[in-house]
């Protein structure tokens, strides 16, 4: 890993901590608020790649676990990883890492520009939401005892948001891509 | 801006070292889940609260921490409610609550370079197989505490040109920019630390 490789990944782990200390947007027509934080995942792995973004995240774990107040809110320390939604916290990283393959798979220089929005919002679809509730459900199911059934049926409430952090990701991601490209170019 | 979660104390559990805590909430969260028994849970649970509230926070900073955490298992405990049986219930969020309060006990006693010291004795064996190399990490680390504040200026100056200009303030109009004027630094910074020499390879 060169000298840029490890101050662009610490530069987008301190991106992550600035969304979370932008306060949350509530749309009128869902129920979530939408924290910048949570876009973070498909952001990292559509705007550095898979390998950087992974390490920014289990970078940003890392903060949160020596005790620093880098989650939205203020919130941060072991308690949290050690709470029900510890599972999504830790997914974070491997969503990324989903998130960078599909992107540097999908998204190549000279592509019509719908087609790249395709793949971003594939690649935020796939890591941000599939692969991190994948991690993030069964784990709180397996920490709190909710019946797994009951706990994916719950978060089921989460996926509009998502989806909507998904097109805000992919809209951001292009727009990175077309004016200072940095995904890695995959054989 | 980023002030630790550290709280200044010289109780008996500031004094222990790190990696004793550490293995301490490993253990507790092994034989926590091992059990379901009521009688070990409950007195787990009282133990841990009154660990955590004895660490010399106000009650208002010591709920302000955990307080979030506690909701969601709450609300969850409800959800349970209507699935299992209650002492079931009872002893997943006595269990889950002992744990909570005793990570943040830990987080509250320990400073960041106590965590830094017992992360580089972590990683040394990584760092022997050659897949890295601690003393990244602690860059990393720093390069981070370094930049949160120039990142958080410059989206308030972000901000500030979208208000001068009476354009609604959206996320999506923000991240944009703020992601790539902050990428674009990253050669300078490269180039600044590979000219003072700090990683020597």
């Amino acid at each position: 890993m060169n000298t840029r490789d490890l101050v662009l990944i610490a530069l987008f782990a301190a991106i992550v901590v600035v969304l979370g200390l932008i306060p949350p947007i509530t749309l009128g027509f869902i129920p979530v608020p939408i924290t910048a934080q949570s876009m973070g995942v498909m952001l990292a792995g559509c705007i550095i790649g898979a390998k950087r973004g992974a390490l920014a995240f289990l970078l940003f774990v890392l903060l949160v676990a020596i005790g620093l107040p880098v989650l939205s809110g203020g919130r941060g320390g072991l308690a949290v990883l050690a709470g029900p939604s510890g599972g999504f916290i830790l997914g974070w990283a491997v969503a990324a890492y989903v998130t960078g393959i599909i992107a540097e798979r999908f998204i190549h220089e000279g592509q019509s520009e719908s087609r790249q929005f395709g793949g971003f919002f594939l690649a935020s679809v796939v890591g941000g939401i599939v692969v991190l509730y994948g991690i993030g459900v069964p784990w709180l199911s397996a920490v709190t005892g909710t019946p797994l059934l009951a706990a994916a049926t719950g978060s089921l409430a989460f996926i509009p948001g998502d989806l909507l952090k998904a097109a805000i990701a992919t809209l951001a991601a292009r727009a990175v891509y077309a004016g200072y490209p940095l995904l890695p170019v995959r054989a | 801006m980023l002030t630790s979660l550290y709280v200044e104390g010289s109780s008996w559990f500031h004094r222990l070292p790190v990696r004793a805590k550490l293995i301490a909430l490993l253990l507790l969260s092994l034989s926590l889940f091992a059990t379901q028994s009521l009688y070990l849970l409950a007195p787990a649970f009282l133990f841990c609260g009154w660990l955590y509230f004895s660490l010399g926070m106000t009650l208002r900073q010591a709920l302000a921490r955990i307080g979030f955490v506690f909701f969601t298992i709450l609300v969850l405990a409800a959800v349970n409610l209507f699935l299992l049986p209650f002492p079931e219930v009872a002893a997943l969020a006595l269990r889950l609550m002992a744990l909570v309060f005793f990570a943040a006990a830990v987080t509250a006693t320990t400073t960041i370079s106590a965590f830094m010291d017992e992360i580089t004795v972590l990683l040394k064996p990584l760092e022997r197989m050659g897949l890295l190399n601690a003393a990244d990490v602690s860059l990393a680390l720093g390069l981070v505490l370094r930049f949160v504040p120039d990142i958080f200026a410059r989206y308030e100056a972000i901000r500030e040109a979208h208000r001068a200009r009476g354009l609604p303030i959206r996320p999506l109009t923000i991240i944009g920019p703020l992601i790539i004027l902050t990428l674009k630094d990253a050669d300078t910074i490269a180039a600044a630390i590979d000219a003072r020499g700090f990683r020597r390879q």
